[in-house]
């Protein structure tokens, strides 16, 4: 990926080094910006005025049967088909290995005939166990929230408003359990739809499956009130429905994926680090701007109030948040000092001296909250063609990647794999409906079948299979001779033009928290109250606190 | 016998014959060029994943690919494995070993040639011009914006390892494009077969590890 020159000066100075981000205890620090891929698809709707409406809603009185939202774009309009099931509480279970839910959906592509409905009515209960097709865009799942989902449709029915406490400690009406996309179960390959300009960034149909999902389970609530409470029933004020978004729980199964995708990666990260230069290399701070920076300071230190979590490691870095906000809010008083050269510059530079990793990131996003103009064109670099990247280049010589090696995975080279603990870890794939799971290699079964995960190591092996090769020999001939280096060569080549590929990290060691790898992710999606229930599964919120498709602005009349 | 054939996406093609091929002893680099192999030909309408089980199902081991002037061919009696020799292609493609003169580049036996197709559209990518495979039962030229042309199918049906010839020819032409065929339930299942030895069975340590450490019925 080639990111836009910036007119002024060189940004160099301001850039932080993929030594410096790309480290899982910084990644598991991350935090959303506008540039996560829930904004940048709620910014790309408002600006081109998308309409909304729902076309069916065929529920009965226990809140079987389905519905449809049309998400109505300038050039296509995309409908979320929803099945709405009586699930018993014993098969509740947000693992991969359920086999039912309270919910299921399906994006399609264009508005569903009857025979569409009947067809995805027959496969999208079943999600893994069903067909898709590529007229179909995403298959994803839920789960109610039991507690709220009830107690509020309890209160709407009786005609009150929920308990905003009760509100505020879930946040959502139902999590979903996976969002499958990019050809999945027969679902559209991203080859055929990634050159529409509303798809491009990633993951875009999948969140605006969340986000209609989000709608849906509001409309559920209202409908199950309504039948039980008829004429005394009332709805969802304004103001709650927007504190609530949807949940999510996840597992093991993200974190593969940012290992899997380095090309990937490296176009996120590249924009994310690309978008804090721009702001810290602004000779000034503008009025407007400084205004935009305290008001999202001060929503911060509202979510960070109101962000709950149990798990030891998290909780330890709320309030090391909360700490940190309240310490932006006090230097952001005397902040900028007349005459001050590069003042974002100088409040990063402070924060990176004074503040926890969490406190770092979360100064990140709100120093390019007010400077969309700067900025948002670099959600349009967030996207990578991956299979132009996939062919090696076997003419390289053999000191060339070597010198890679040297630059690019330094921090691999200096482990020390002959010592037990620094691969304590394998990951793998159950056969259980193929869960990633990680395991302990020395306790348990399956590290023959490893997946190629394990990156560390495989640099450091090939670094030390290419010691015995004489300098001027072409990686091709390297390859014919060692088959079992090819990936982690392909790898290796893609880290000059892809410097923040690579999770720089070792990732079988004893002490790695999955989350971590998991917590970036989410956030890149525009994920927040990040809440562990282990060191690998979190629950999160997507939406909370963003408009509804009726709060969007309407379509200009044509 | 039935045959209930499914539609499976390109996606879906290029993962479960990167598994199978890995699950089958493939390197996971090699088992990465399988997966491209297969869905590459299955994009133009062949049935790459038929052949690429074929390959994987052989009870003869490959034999090393040794590369002698003009003459790319296996160390000993038996016969070549189509990935090991695309990727070589693709590796070699601006290096001498690759070169195709007057006469070409003699390749084999085989197997599988078929899958030796999307390797050289990447060679014919690399080198600026279409290559042509010739062998005894016809020929086939591919070009580097992917488009195929000749007797593809046909040589998709030879069951035994081929000699082959290639050799550089013009330039490209327009690319076509096609329907992606169904993949055969026999194929799916060999695949699937296969797939699954990259995959650890099931223990109540690891189910429970890999999960929340609370019910989810709150």
């Amino acid at each position: 990926m080639t990111l836009p020159e910036p007119a002024s000066a060189d940004l160099s100075a301001f850039r932080r080094t993929p030594d410096q981000v790309m480290r899982l205890a910084r990644m598991g620090s991350a935090h959303p910006t506008r540039l996560s891929f829930l904004r940048v698809m709620l910014a790309r709707m408002a600006a081109e005025g998308w309409r909304f409406d729902r076309p069916l809603w065929s529920l009965d009185a226990t809140g079987v049967g389905r519905a449809v939202y049309r998400a109505i774009g300038p050039v296509r309009t995309y409908s979320l088909v929803a099945f709405a099931h009586d699930l018993p509480a014993d098969q509740r279970s947000d693992r991969v290995i359920a086999t039912a839910w309270d919910a299921t959906f399906s994006l399609f592509d264009g508005v569903p005939t009857k025979a569409d409905l009947d067809r995805l009515q027959a496969n999208v209960p079943l999600q893994e166990a069903g067909r898709i097709s590529a007229q179909e865009l995403t298959l994803a799942r839920a789960n109610r929230s039991v507690r709220l989902f009830d107690h509020v449709v309890a209160r709407l029915a009786a005609g009150l408003q929920p308990d905003p406490a009760e509100v505020a400690a879930v946040g959502y009406l139902m999590r979903t359990t996976a969002v499958y996309g990019s050809g999945k179960f027969g679902a559209a390959d991203r080859a055929r739809i990634a050159d529409r300009a509303e798809l491009t960034a990633p993951f875009q149909a999948e969140m605006l499956t969340v986000w209609l999902i989000r709608q849906f389970t509001v409309d559920l609530v209202e409908h199950l009130a309504l039948l039980r409470g008829g004429a005394g029933a009332v709805r969802l004020n304004a103001a709650t429905r927007q504190s609530l978004g949807v949940g999510n729980a996840t597992g093991l199964g993200m974190a593969p994926f940012l290992i899997r995708h380095p090309v990937l990666i490296h176009a996120w990260m590249a924009a994310r680090e690309e978008a804090l230069a721009r702001v810290r290399a602004q000779g000034a701070a503008r009025a407007d701007a400084v205004a935009g920076f305290r008001a999202a300071l001060t929503e911060a230190q509202d979510n960070a109030a109101l962000w709950r979590t149990d798990h030891p490691v998290q909780s330890a870095k709320l309030a090391d948040l909360r700490r940190d906000l309240a310490q932006i809010a006090g230097w952001a008083g005397g902040w900028p000092e007349p005459g001050q050269p590069h003042p974002w510059d100088a409040l990063w530079r402070r924060g990176e001296k004074a503040l926890s990793l969490e406190g770092q990131e979360a100064l990140l996003a709100l120093m390019l909250e007010p400077h969309g103009d700067l900025v948002d064109d670099l959600a349009d670099h967030m996207s990578a063609n991956e299979a132009a990247e996939f062919r090696l280049d076997g003419a390289m010589t053999v000191a060339r990647l070597r010198a890679i090696l040297d630059d690019h995975y330094a921090w691999a080279l200096a482990l020390d794999f002959t010592q037990p603990h620094t691969e304590a870890r394998f990951w793998y794939v159950s056969q259980e409906k193929l869960e990633p799971r990680i395991g302990d290699r020395f306790a348990e079964e399956g590290a023959a079948r490893e997946q190629p995960l394990c990156i560390a190591r495989l640099a450091y092996s090939l670094h030390r299979e290419l010691a015995h090769w004489s300098a001027d020999q072409p990686v091709a001939a390297f390859l014919l001779a060692h088959p079992e280096h090819r990936q982690m060569v392909r790898r290796a080549q893609l880290a000059p033009r892809h410097p923040y590929a690579e999770v720089r990290d070792n990732l079988l060691a004893e002490a790695m928290l999955p989350i971590d790898l998991m917590r970036c992710k989410l956030a890149l999606f525009g994920a927040s109250r990040f809440d562990p229930r282990s060191d690998k599964w979190v629950r999160i919120s997507l939406f909370q606190g963003q408009p509804f498709p009726e709060d969007m602005p309407e379509a200009p009349l044509q | 016998m039935t045959d209930t054939s499914a539609n499976l996406s390109l996606n879906e093609v290029e993962q479960l014959c990167l598994k199978a091929a890995r699950g089958a002893g493939m390197s996971w680099g090699l088992a990465e060029e399988a997966g491209f192999a297969a869905s590459w030909l299955a994009e133009r309408g062949l049935d790459g994943p038929g052949s690429l089980l074929r390959l994987l199902e052989a009870d003869q081991p490959v034999d090393r690919l040794v590369m002698v002037l003009a003459h790319w061919r296996s160390a000993g009696a038996g016969s070549l494995c189509p990935i090991t020799v695309g990727a070589a292609l693709c590796d070699f493609a601006l290096l001498p070993e690759a070169a195709m003169a007057d006469a070409g580049l003699r390749v084999g036996p085989v197997r599988q040639g078929v899958l030796l197709l999307p390797f050289l559209s990447v060679l014919a990518a690399l080198r600026g011009r279409m290559v042509r495979l010739e062998w005894s039962g016809g020929q086939v030229v591919v070009e580097g914006n992917g488009a195929v042309s000749g007797a593809a199918t046909l040589l998709a049906e030879e069951a035994a390892p081929v000699d082959l010839t290639l050799q550089l020819a013009g330039t490209d032409g327009p690319a076509p494009t096609c329907a992606l065929p169904p993949v055969k339930a026999a194929t799916l299942a060999g695949l699937n077969r296969l797939a699954l030895r990259t995959t650890v069975p099931p223990s109540t340590l690891s189910r429970r590890d890999a999960g929340a450490e609370v019910d989810d019925n709150d």
